[in-house]
This record gives structure tokens, C-alpha cells and sequence, in this order.
């Protein structure tokens, strides 16, 4: 068979799996938003509508129906692509996700961005001298940025910059005073198109602390990652082999050992963009970035089944398209891989 | 620029139940009526206060003529009807007319006519309620069924500008009947935490911060900066109540000799202190001081002395300790202080007596297991959807169906005390009908007897605050708890 076919067999095989996947993911959520103590009606309303009034609004909203027939409806809708309607203000949930989802991806890919330049240089610094003290500060710094805990370094960072020194906004996303870009969602991208610098100006404001706190936290990982397979590249035998040829220790570095170092840490980019679609909770938290892990997280509180199974299923298949995207790429960069 | 901490899902009165969405809905839209700060209530969009006919079952109500919505359509009899029947099919809180109200209608043009299903004094405390505020019926048409989140057009002194759920742009209404806006406009911004809020108003960032959802180290904070001068405080009625219910049905807390020494137990002046630092401020009614019948207080204060005679009373105290489980909201900060407080305070005075044992639950778990008595004892709180004493009182002491002193179902029963008193449910039933200094005399001995029973202890009444920076005008308050938007203006410290 040839590569090309393998390739293709591998990805509908990997592809075949994702429904199955998606299906599991939206029952569990359902089941487990059943099974938690409380429901929308208790958030909404809380000890003040009397018991019949409650009972009527649970009507209204469909949740005094049999669990089987809910899920029913449920399933039926996400076979038609409908994720429902928001039990707080009925607006559907596609347009919730649709208006928070951009939010999350603009910060998680500039904290990406952020995260693979600092990370990697951290990482490539300290090669030329093993042990050396730039090496030790880059383990150092490796280890420091992965081990903080996000909500208090957001915070110290928040309180810094913002409160004392008052060079950036404490949170939020755009400036109230502005109208945001409409467009993509991406503010930044969108007021570049628009070429409107006011616009771009205000919206790379609010977002430098989170993605800086969000990247830096996350670049120690990737320092960490390539320290150690550059490293394990470096004392390999092809490398030897390319040293005993003559060839400069730049070249060496550069050609042979530091693409394949790189492998590794394309995966562990894939993973990190799937934990940051959905993942960056505390930091959204802290900087009151109206992203989907937010939104989730009031969804949560609200008891909004819809919106908690939609953000759920949503952030699911993206997180499933990025995966199989790097395996895809991975396996194309590295002939070792056998479908 | 004003912030808060809750953001918004709708800003239809349909939909609103929180607190920044009724602060939005008060100053986008005109109630019937409103309270001002001192209480008083005054007709807004009526024209006069409700005629009553002689059974008080039918309300007739005069509006204004002189307003119209954002839209530019003119607010008349058709359009209020409109809307309260639009609340009662879709309103989340349309319990607060279902219970009262049977039919709406135009009796003219400019007369609004409400049959109720029993006499019903505070109406027009009722009508002041921001929820019924009126919406365009031609803005609505398409969404009489269903509601309209991102959008509203009112009456309001503004009209919204700009919707999202962390920001809103608000504009004056050029076409406003009453007094006009003193200022250009308002953003209002939600930043999600405490310490975000605060930095935001400390550096400057924000014009007016509302207390709702801050800290109360932050809120010290703010107010000691606003007596440097460094900003400028205002505070408002108190409208939130937190109070204990006790589960009065079961042991331990079945011995009515037994609460009322737990409400003897209570250090408030302590606790209010060592909480908030003195800014959640001791009550010992069931009703927000700033409304009738609160004054003077019907709960015991604290008495180490009494308390430890009643425990010894009820077999406690003589080598043997009553064993206490309190419950809080653990996603309440000022609930899980209160009982850390509360704990040690106890150990400190009654310890060979009573001891704590406390426990946190999540706020949304805890109402759904109120009905069922599964806590002897949890701190909760309570804000009235209008001002008047009978939303404070009603739901918590209403008992539709009772055995003895235990309430097998209504407000009693839902809110987790299973407490009740032969003839109490016909005194709340009668206060409806009554008004004047009659009604507040029944209401004040309502409360005794509600005190006697001790299955609700009052311990603190929560006034809301704003704090601005000092090229701004002193916030203001409504008697609703909410900030008067349109009364900010810069340049009057």
C-alpha cells in the first residue's frame, strides 16, 4: 500500500472514531448536569418564587419532562446541528458560543504565540553550554512558570501592572468607551482589516496581560520539552555522525538535531491548543475575558443545561479536529511513524 | 464609567432576576411607581396612586400622558397592558402579579384597570417592582411570545445604546418626561472579581464602583479612602436581609426553648464587626429598617446569660453540650466568615453549652434541599422585589396547610422551617387589606410572634454602596437599593 493510502486509511479511521466520541462526551454532560444537586430554576430563582410558581416555570422550560424524553429531544436537535436554547434568556446557543468562542481563540492563539517564542528560545538558550548557568535558568524558569498557580500570578501580574503601575486595563476585552469591530469575532484581526487603529490599539491592550500571564505560564513546558529532546538529539548517532563529517556545530544543531527535537513539542502544541480552548478558566476569570471557559463557568452556576452541553460539545469536536490535525501533521513530518 | 460585578444574560424585564439587571432596567425603564430613599413612594408613569373600589378588588390607575418610548410611540393604557400581560405569560418572577392580579385592562386610554384576586393594600408597592416596567408594544410585536434579550426600548431617563453581557452603552432619551440625566451618558462595565473591581475604581480606570459582589476587606478599604477624600461614598437603603432559618420540626432545633436561646446566642454587633467590618449592619427584624414596621426590633439581642439559662432550661449546659450544625453557602465569602465567627464566638462564651459544627454547601444545592428540611440550620438572605414589608414576611411565614405548629406546605415549608402559629397565617392574610398605622401594628406583632417562635433569627441587613472618584457627584440611591444612574454628574464633588 502506498504512504499515500496508509495516510488516508489512518485519518478515516481517526475520523470514524469522532462521532462516537462526541456522542459519549454529549451524554455524559447531560447525565452529569441531571445528576448534580440543583436546576435552572433554583439558580434563577432561589428561595424567592413560592413552589407552584417554580413548578410552573420548570414546565415552561420543559424540564418537568421524563429524563429519557429530554435526552431525546437533545440528541435529536444535535443530529440537526441545533444546540438548543439558553434557559436564562432563551437566546439560542449557538449564537453564545458563536460570541465567546472567538474571544477564547484570539487569547489562547497570541498566549500560543507568546508561549512557543518564549518557550523555545528559553529551551534553545542554554544548549551551548549544558549545566552551564543559562541552562540552570532555564530549568529554573521551566519549572517556576509551570508549577505557579495561574489565578495568583493572573492576579499579581493584574495587580502590577494595571492597579499600581495603571499602564494596562484590569480586565475586560475591548474598551467600553469604543465600539467593537464586527467581523470574525477576532478583534484584533478585525480592526486591522478595517484598518482602524483605535480600535486595535484598545483591543491589543486589554488583551497583553492575559495572553502574556496565559503564555508565560505555559512556556515553561515547552522550554522544558525542548531542552530535554534537543538534548537527547544532540548525544544521538546521526548527530555524532554529522559532527565526524566535519560539519559546523551551528549546522549540526541547526539541520540535524533540532528538527527532530521539535516533533515532540508539536505535539505538545496540539495538546496545549485543545487545553486552551476551553482550559484557561482562571485566567478568563481573573481578567473578566468573556471567553468560552467563562461563559461555561456562569453556565454552570446557572444550571443553563443547553449552554453547559453546547460549550461541552463544541470545545469537544475542536478539541478532536486539533488533535488529529497534529497527528496528521506529525505523521507526515516523521518517516518513523508506521500507519 | 460605572462597574459591577454581574453580567448580563437579557435586559428584557421578562428574563431579569439579578441584581445588575434590574440596576440596567431602572434606569432604561420607568416603573408605575418608585420609592425614594427615605421610602416614600411616588407615582412615576401614574398619574396618581391606584383607586381602590369599595370591596378593594378593583384597582384603577391613571397614567401620565406626557410619555413616549425610545421608539417615539406614545406609553399609554394599551401599552402597559401589553405589558404585564407579556410579564404574566413569560415574566420569570410572574408570580408577583399571578398571585394578586386576575385580569388587566384599558378602562380609557390613559387608565389602567387591574382586578385582584383579594384586596391588596401595598399595590402600589407592588407596581413599583422594576420587572413591570412597560415596553414598546410595536418594538415588541414580534417578541410578545418569546423574549428580546439584547434589545429594550422603554420609557427610561436612557435609552440603550449598546448591548453586550459585560458592557452596556447608555445614551439620554432626548424625549424623556421627566427630569433629564445630569450626565452625557453611562457605561456600565462588569469586570468578573472582587479584586478586579477594586483595582479598576483605585486606579482609576472605572468612575463608580457598586458594592455588589465586592469584598468586604476591599469595601473597607474603599470607604476609608472616601473618608481621605480620595473618593466619594454613597449608600443606599438596605433591601438585603441575612437571617438563619432554623428547621423548627425536627431535633434538636424541634425545642422552642431551644431556638430562642440560640437567638440569644448571637453576637451581631461582633460578628458584624469581625465580617464586615461594620458594614453589614445588625438587624433584628425580619423587615430592612428603612420600611414600616421594622422599628423597634422584635428579635432578642444577645444575652450570654439568658441564652445559658434557656439551654440549661431545655438539659444542656451541666456537663452536657448541644451539638449545632449550621449550614452556609460556601460560594457566599461573607456566609463562610459568618460562621467561622459565630463558631469561635460561641466557644468563647458558651462553650460547656453549645458548640458549632458548620458545613458549606453551594448556593443552588442548598435551595433545592431547603423544602425537603435537610439543614437544622443554614444562613441565607433575602431581598424583597419591591419595597414593602409583606415580601419579607409572606413568603417566610406564609403556611398554607399546617398541622399544629408545623407547616406542611407554603412559603414556611419552602423556605426550610416547617414554622408556623395557629392564626398567624389569617393575621399575614389580614395585613393585605389593612393600611396605615393599623397595618403596621399587625405587622410588628407578626414579628413577635415570629420571634417568639424563633425559627428565623435576623442577623444583619446589607445597605448597597457606590464609591466614585472625587471629580464625581455623591451616588445616590433609590428606595430599591438602586444606584440613580442619571443623578452621577462630574465637577460636584
Amino acid at each position: 500500500m502506498s504512504r499515500r493510502r496508509a495516510l488516508l486509511r489512518y485519518l478515516a479511521g481517526r475520523l470514524a472514531l469522532v462521532p462516537l466520541m462526541l456522542w459519549l462526551i454529549a451524554s455524559l454532560v447531560f447525565l452529569l448536569l441531571r445528576v448534580a444537586p440543583g436546576d435552572p430554576i433554583d439558580a434563577l430563582l432561589g428561595t424567592r418564587a413560592p413552589l407552584e410558581a417554580r413548578e410552573a416555570l420548570r414546565q415552561q422550560l420543559g424540564l418537568d419532562q421524563p429524563l429519557l424524553v429530554q435526552y431525546g429531544h437533545y440528541l435529536g436537535d444535535l443530529l440537526q446541528g441545533q444546540l438548543g436554547t439558553s434557559l436564562t434568556n432563551q437566546e439560542p446557543v449557538a449564537a453564545v458560543i458563536g460570541r465567546s468562542l472567538p474571544a477564547s481563540l484570539e487569547l489562547g492563539l497570541v498566549a500560543l504565540l507568546i508561549a512557543a517564542v518564549v518557550g523555545l528560545a528559553v529551551g534553545f538558550s542554554g544548549i551551548a553550554r549544558p549545566e552551564g548557568r543559562l541552562d540552570l535558568a532555564g530549568r529554573l524558569y521551566g519549572i517556576g512558570t509551570y508549577a505557579l498557580p495561574p489565578f495568583w500570578a493572573a492576579m499579581v501580574v493584574q495587580l502590577v501592572f494595571a492597579v499600581w503601575l495603571g499602564w494596562l486595563p484590569v480586565g475586560g476585552r475591548f474598551p467600553a468607551t469604543l465600539v467593537p469591530p464586527s467581523g470574525s469575532g477576532f478583534y484584533l484581526l478585525d480592526s486591522l482589516l478595517r484598518a482602524n487603529g483605535q480600535q486595535f490599539w484598545g483591543a491589543l491592550r486589554h488583551l497583553v496581560l492575559p495572553a502574556s500571564t496565559l503564555g508565560l505560564l505555559l512556556s515553561g513546558v515547552f522550554a522544558n520539552a525542548l531542552r530535554l529532546n534537543l538534548r537527547r538529539s544532540l548525544d544521538s548517532d546521526y548527530v555524532e555522525a554529522a559532527r565526524s563529517r566535519g560539519l559546523s556545530e551551528r549546522r549540526v544543531v541547526l539541520r540535524h538535531a533540532l528538527p527532530n527535537a521539535l516533533l515532540p513539542v508539536l505535539t505538545i502544541t496540539g495538546i496545549t491548543v485543545a487545553s486552551l480552548i476551553g482550559g484557561a478558566l482562571l485566567i478568563e476569570v481573573t481578567y473578566s475575558w468573556p471567553g468560552v471557559a467563562f461563559r461555561l463557568q456562569e453556565a454552570i452556576g446557572q444550571r443553563d443545561y443547553p449552554v453547559v452541553q453546547g460549550i461541552v460539545v463544541v470545545v469537544a469536536g475542536l478539541v478532536v479536529a486539533v488533535s488529529v490535525l497534529v497527528d496528521l501533521v506529525v505523521a507526515l513530518l516523521d518517516p518513523r511513524i508506521q500507519f | 464609567m460605572v462597574a459591577n460585578k454581574s453580567s448580563l444574560d437579557s435586559v428584557d424585564p421578562v428574563d431579569v432576576t439579578s441584581f445588575a439587571g434590574t440596576q440596567l432596567l431602572s434606569a432604561i425603564g420607568d416603573p408605575l411607581y418608585a420609592s425614594d430613599a427615605a421610602g416614600q413612594l411616588r407615582p412615576r408613569l401614574a398619574a396618581a396612586f391606584p383607586q381602590l373600589s369599595a370591596g378593594g378588588r378593583l384597582a384603577r390607575i391613571p397614567l401620565r400622558r406626557d410619555v413616549r418610548f425610545h421608539d417615539g410611540t406614545p406609553f399609554n393604557a394599551a401599552a402597559m397592558v401589553f405589558s404585564l400581560q407579556r410579564f404574566r405569560a413569560l415574566g420569570k418572577l410572574s408570580y408577583l402579579l399571578d398571585d394578586r392580579i386576575t385580569a388587566i385592562r384599558a378602562s380609557g386610554p390613559y387608565e389602567l384597570e387591574l382586578q385582584l384576586k383579594r384586596p391588596y393594600s401595598a399595590l402600589a408597592a407592588l407596581l413599583s417592582s422594576i420587572n413591570l416596567t412597560p415596553v414598546s408594544p410595536a418594538a415588541y410585536r414580534q417578541h410578545a411570545r418569546r423574549s428580546l434579550a439584547q434589545r429594550f426600548v422603554g420609557t427610561g431617563a436612557y435609552t440603550l445604546a449598546g448591548y453586550s453581557p459585560q458592557q452596556q452603552k447608555l445614551l439620554p432619551f432626548r424625549g424623556y418626561w421627566g427630569e433629564p440625566p445630569r450626565n452625557r451618558g453611562i457605561h456600565l462595565v462588569t469586570l468578573s472579581n472582587s479584586t478586579a473591581l477594586f483595582g479598576a475604581l483605585v486606579s482609576g480606570e472605572v468612575d463608580v464602583l457598586i458594592s455588589q459582589g465586592l469584598e468586604s476587606d476591599q469595601q473597607r478599604a474603599l470607604a476609608q479612602r472616601a473618608r481621605l477624600g480620595q473618593l466619594v461614598e454613597g449608600v443606599g437603603p438596605a433591601v438585603e436581609i441575612g437571617y438563619l432559618t432554623l428547621l423548627s420540626d425536627r431535633a434538636p432545633l424541634n425545642q422552642q426553648l431551644l431556638r430562642q436561646a440560640v437567638a440569644r446566642s448571637l453576637d451581631r454587633r461582633l460578628i458584624s464587626e469581625r465580617v464586615s467590618f461594620g458594614m453589614r449592619a445588625p438587624l433584628q427584624s425580619l423587615v430592612p429598617p428603612p420600611l414600616p414596621s421594622a422599628t423597634p426590633p422584635s428579635w432578642p439581642g444577645y444575652s450570654p446569660q439568658q441564652a445559658r439559662a434557656l439551654y440549661r432550661r431545655a438539659g444542656f449546659c451541666q456537663g452536657r453540650r448541644l451539638n449545632l450544625p449550621l449550614t452556609f453557602r460556601s460560594n457566599v465569602p461573607a456566609d463562610r466568615l459568618f460562621a467561622l465567627t459565630w463558631q469561635a464566638q460561641l466557644r468563647r462564651d458558651l462553650d460547656d453549652c453549645v458548640s458549632l459544627e458548620i458545613d458549606g454547601v453551594e448556593s443552588t444545592t442548598a435551595y433545592r434541599q431547603l423544602e425537603k428540611g435537610a439543614f437544622p440550620m443554614i444562613l441565607l438572605d433575602w431581598s424583597g422585589d419591591y419595597p414593602d414589608p409583606d415580601i419579607y414576611l409572606l413568603p417566610m411565614l406564609a403556611c398554607a396547610k399546617a398541622s399544629g405548629s408545623r407547616c406542611l406546605a407554603g412559603g414556611s415549608a419552602a423556605f426550610g422551617s416547617f414554622w408556623t402559629a395557629p392564626g398567624l397565617q389569617r393575621q399575614l392574610e389580614a395585613t393585605e387589606s389593612l393600611q396605615g398605622a393599623a397595618r403596621q401594628q399587625l405587622l410588628q406583632t407578626i414579628q413577635r410572634r415570629a420571634a417568639h417562635g424563633a425559627a428565623y433569627i435576623p442577623v444583619w441587613q446589607v445597605a448597597p454602596r457606590a464609591w466614585a472618584q472625587p471629580s464625581i457627584s455623591r451616588p445616590e440611591f433609590d428606595g430599591s437599593g438602586r444606584l440613580l444612574l442619571q443623578a452621577l454628574s462630574r465637577g460636584t464633588p
